[in-house]
């Protein structure tokens, strides 16, 4: 077999054999900087995958990981760090409980669902998970009750969606929108169908869409995951044969249909369906290439600071947000470069978590405080969530942005 | 002046097994070894404990004792042996005819052989070459020969047997026609002195021709060179055999976190000589390919080589050589006393410790029969005592830990580990030892430099060789009190100098990444060579 072919089969599993053990990994690991708790990628992901003859075990400290994916983007031999230590989470929590901490955290899909089914579900909902933090009920299954969690908003994206009056057209993009955005910020998707409807775009739904997975991998949910990969894989491919990509704001939710369904799950028709899966900045950047890009921005006032999301660094598809800010004219917007932000997902919502995901923002809020901007600028739903808690600074994603510079 | 009824020269398998066997008949017996334990053939092989398939066909009596021993040792060595069982496979280029005399041998030699279809041997052996035609399960196992080595020794030491590692005969005495005793040199102070013994065995492999000659004796041995691959990872389930007449590079072995492919065999003219080339990887990789196809994207640790000591009968070389041992008895030439136990295959070595033994008991007058068949190697951790420790012990390191250890040191070290989670830091990563039985092996009377820790732990043989573990194993030694700080340097760079000689043959792809980051780390950033700044 070719050397490349087999490249091409190989498994994430496989990977560990490239490991030559340099420790960029490590020094790259935002948590292995933050606590010295955990062992570190090295060890808990290659150097361990060659032990496993010896017994039936579990690294103590994956729990540790928060899958930033900062030791796969460092890694100079192309090993799978991460992948690794989630399909080892997930091989755990086959034949161990969860936790109900767990479960909660990674079914905020099912939550959101049950919110919007109730009357003023959302408004009952929020207030509910005020009252809850205060009266400690989250720190008691071990959710931290230092952060708030998200707000639900008074209409999800999905409810906004129908209301909105697009201009139809022959070029159509499938918007994803992911669970943070359809349940706790839909103004990003919202600004998301104005910016493509500005290039000539029509943006469809599809309401057969369920959650990425991602914050079922991360805790250990994994053929839960693999159920919905399944689905939106089917999904994608439907709307591949049309011709038609799927776009997402997300940057976890696009590395997860981009790249870690077929790192998890190794199927031919994950990666198939990966290369119709766009980034919503990746796709403009695209156009941009071709000259297709609406270009006539009108100038937008004030400081910014952009934060790129882990999650985006590791598509390995460059800041194509920050290539397209910056042809706004007069638009002020420095990157931060302060590394991960901490927060991971639901990492930093766990309690036990909740100071080593703050000492990993550290770098991230100093930074941000010395540039004093007036907003901060991030794909990533998550990683505004934890740049707000951190700085007390307002935030925004790059369409948003965008969406201004073309009103 | 010291003195031991009997001495044996060669601390490789065959020596060990003999110094376990006499002391266990209650013979006095001290153990003499020019370097460390199993330094010479004894380790540079497989670690495969044949289940006598691969002598089936050839050499039927070799076959039988192999899977006589075999079955002794799964018995008698649960904290060496890894009973993962082999197979037998045979490729589409490989004549059909050899097949139904194998299946034959087997059957006569009393080698289970168990015929596999495709679909199974493809779901045990999932990077098995899809050439494969036929395959068998065998009983074939791992077996670690350091550790092999250790307990026999450590079993040995419990019936009051000695041994002298780092100590090399230099003179034989003689008179009137008796051995009286010897003259030995500790090699690592030069220092020498007598020995009073009355019976002198020469069990020393490779060296057996030269230690004869020091009696004035000729045991015309012929060192042959096999050479073996060590892969960073279990490519196999299994133990894996071609089904072919005995060739080169036809056998992996998962050993531990590893697999050993080897060997190639080749007559040289010095035991000493343990060098490797490049063409020889070459000639393994394409041969092991056959079996494996994806062989050659998979990473190469290191290259070895050690070699058979052959006793020389006329006419016959290399494979066509002799793997049986023969016990020459040099009262019949006129030296009553001395003794040589020559030949052999590893896997039979407690048999021919057995058959020497029972002569030297005969001039002895001890009418003990032998035992070592019976008693287990050393003692196992208890399921208790493992349970207590598993939460001080790193993730994947327990099991190993115990069957290196044995239950008294895996008690000693349980405890630092319990009470100074300082002591819980890896020294080696690759390999899962911690600081607390690094200090544990390296407080022994019989580790001097870092190589023998390297050979009773693993320390610095995994993915890294020694990159990481080198600096801190040469610290942790130092921390121990056994080794001055000025000498450390030189054992760091003697630690790395052995890791250099298996990397060398294989300096292509990954690995050329990683001698540059050893030479980044020690020669840059440690500058060890020592350079002058003008």
């Amino acid at each position: 077999m070719s050397e490349e072919k087999r490249a091409r089969e190989e498994t994430s599993r496989d990977t560990a054999d490239h490991c030559i053990a340099c420790t960029c990994c490590i020094a790259n690991c935002p948590v292995t900087e933050a606590t010295k708790e955990f062992a570190g990628p090295k060890l808990v992901g290659p150097a361990h995958s060659r032990m496993t003859f010896a017994e039936g075990d579990v690294e103590k400290t994956l729990d540790y990981c928060s899958n930033c994916k900062n030791c796969e983007i460092t890694c100079p031999s192309g090993v799978a760090v991460a992948t690794m230590n989630m399909l080892q989470r997930g091989e755990y929590y086959r034949h161990h409980k969860h936790s109900q901490r767990d479960d909660m955290l990674a079914h905020g899909e099912r939550m959101g669902k049950l919110v919007r089914a109730l009357p003023l579900g959302a408004t009952f909902a929020n207030l509910g998970m005020k009252i809850g933090q205060a009266l400690g009920m989250f720190s008691a299954v071990g959710i931290t009750n230092k952060r708030d969690m998200p707000a639900y908003a008074p209409q999800s994206f999905m409810e906004r969606f129908l209301h909105i009056k697009q201009k139809p057209s022959d070029k159509k993009v499938v918007f994803f929108p992911g669970c943070y955005i359809n349940q706790n910020d839909p103004e990003v998707g919202v600004a998301f169908v104005e910016v493509m409807q500005k290039n000539g775009y029509e943006v469809l739904v599809d309401e057969a869409f369920v959650c990425c997975g991602s914050p079922m991998v991360v805790t250990g949910y994994l053929d839960e995951a693999h159920d919905h990969a399944h689905t939106n894989v089917e999904r994608i491919l439907d709307w591949k044969k049309k011709g038609i990509p799927v776009v997402a704001c997300c940057t976890s939710c696009s590395l997860m249909l981009k790249a870690e369904y077929h790192e998890l799950f190794g199927e031919k028709e994950m990666h198939e369906a990966a290369e119709n899966v766009y980034d919503a900045f990746e796709f403009l950047e695209g156009l941009m290439e071709k000259g297709e890009l609406l270009e006539a921005f009108k100038p937008v006032d004030g400081k910014y600071a952009y934060h790129s999301p882990c999650h985006l660094r590791a598509q390995g598809i460059g800041l194509p947000a920050l290539e397209i800010l910056n042809k706004i004219p007069g638009y002020q917007i420095e990157n931060l470069a302060a590394g991960c932000c901490g927060l991971s997902g639901n990492y930093g919502f766990k309690a036990d978590k909740y100071e080593v995901s703050m000492k990993v923002g550290e770098k991230l809020f100093k930074r941000v405080e010395e540039l004093a901007p007036d907003k901060v600028v991030c794909d990533c739903g998550t990683c505004r969530m934890q740049i707000a808690h951190g700085t007390k600074k307002p935030v925004c994603h790059p369409i948003q942005i965008l969406a201004k510079a073309y009103k | 002046m010291e003195k031991a009824t009997v001495v044996v020269v060669g601390g490789g398998a065959t020596g060990v097994g003999i110094l376990r066997d006499l002391a266990m008949r209650g013979a006095d017996v001290l153990l003499i070894e020019k370097g460390d334990l199993v330094n010479g053939a004894s380790s540079r092989y497989h670690g495969l404990l044949h289940s006598g398939g691969r002598y089936a066909v050839k050499d039927q009596e070799a076959a039988k004792e192999c899977i006589e021993e075999n079955t002794i040792l799964r018995k008698i060595g649960h904290s060496c042996v890894e009973p993962i069982g082999g197979m037998f496979v045979r490729l589409k280029s490989d004549p059909e005819a050899y097949e139904a005399d194998w299946v034959e041998g087997c059957r006569t030699s009393g080698i289970e052989a168990t015929p596999l279809t495709l679909e199974e041997a493809f779901r045990m052996e999932p990077r098995l070459s899809k050439n494969v035609v036929s395959a068998y399960a065998v009983p074939d196992a791992a077996i670690d020969g350091f550790r092999m080595s250790c307990q026999n020794v450590l079993s040995a030491a419990k019936y009051g047997g000695r041994t002298k590692t780092y100590t090399e005969l230099v003179k034989i005495y003689q008179k009137n026609g008796e051995v009286t005793g010897i003259r030995v040199r500790n090699t690592l102070t030069g220092e020498e002195y007598d020995i009073e013994c009355s019976i002198l065995v020469n069990a020393a492999g490779g060296w057996c021709e030269k230690v004869a000659q020091l009696a004035g004796l000729n045991v015309p041995v012929q060192p042959d060179k096999g050479t073996l691959i060590a892969f960073n990872q279990r490519l196999a389930n299994h133990v894996v055999n071609r089904l072919h007449k005995s060739s080169d590079g036809d056998i992996f072995v998962p050993h531990g976190s590893i697999t050993i492919l080897g060997t190639t065999s080749m007559s040289i003219d010095d035991p000493e000589d343990t060098s490797t080339h490049p063409d020889e990887v070459e000639k393994l990789l394409s041969i092991g390919a056959e079996t494996f196809e994806d062989l050659r994207s998979y990473r190469i640790l290191r290259v070895f080589a050690g070699s058979r000591p052959l006793y020389k009968q006329p006419g016959a070389e290399g494979r066509g050589a002799s793997r049986g041992f023969v016990i020459l008895d040099h009262a019949e030439e006129g030296l009553a006393g001395m003794m040589t136990i020559v030949g052999g295959k590893f896997t039979t070595y407690r048999l021919m410790a057995e058959r020497i033994t029972d002569m030297i008991c005969e001039k002895l007058s001890i009418h003990e029969k032998c035992r070592t068949a019976e008693e287990p190697l050393v003692e196992e951790v208890s399921t208790e005592a493992k349970a207590r420790a598993k939460k001080y012990f790193p993730s994947f390191g327990l099991e190993l830990a115990a069957t290196r250890l044995g239950p008294e040191a895996f008690d000693r070290v349980t405890k630092v580990l319990a009470e100074n989670p300082e002591k819980r830091e890896l020294i080696c990563e690759c390999e899962n030892i911690t600081r607390a039985e690094f200090e544990e092996v390296a407080g022994r009377e019989e580790c001097h430099i870092i190589n023998d820790i390297r050979r009773r732990t693993r320390l610095g043989m995994g993915t890294c060789q020694g990159n990481f573990c080198a600096i801190r194993a040469a610290g942790a030694f130092y921390e121990t009190g056994k080794l001055e700080a000025k000498d450390s340097l030189a054992q760091l760079k003697g630690f790395l100098q052995g890791r250099w000689k298996g990397i060398e043959p294989i300096l292509m792809g990954r690995n050329v990444r990683e001698t540059e980051m050893t030479r980044a780390l020690y020669e840059l950033s440690f500058n060890i060579d020592g350079g002058k700044l003008e």
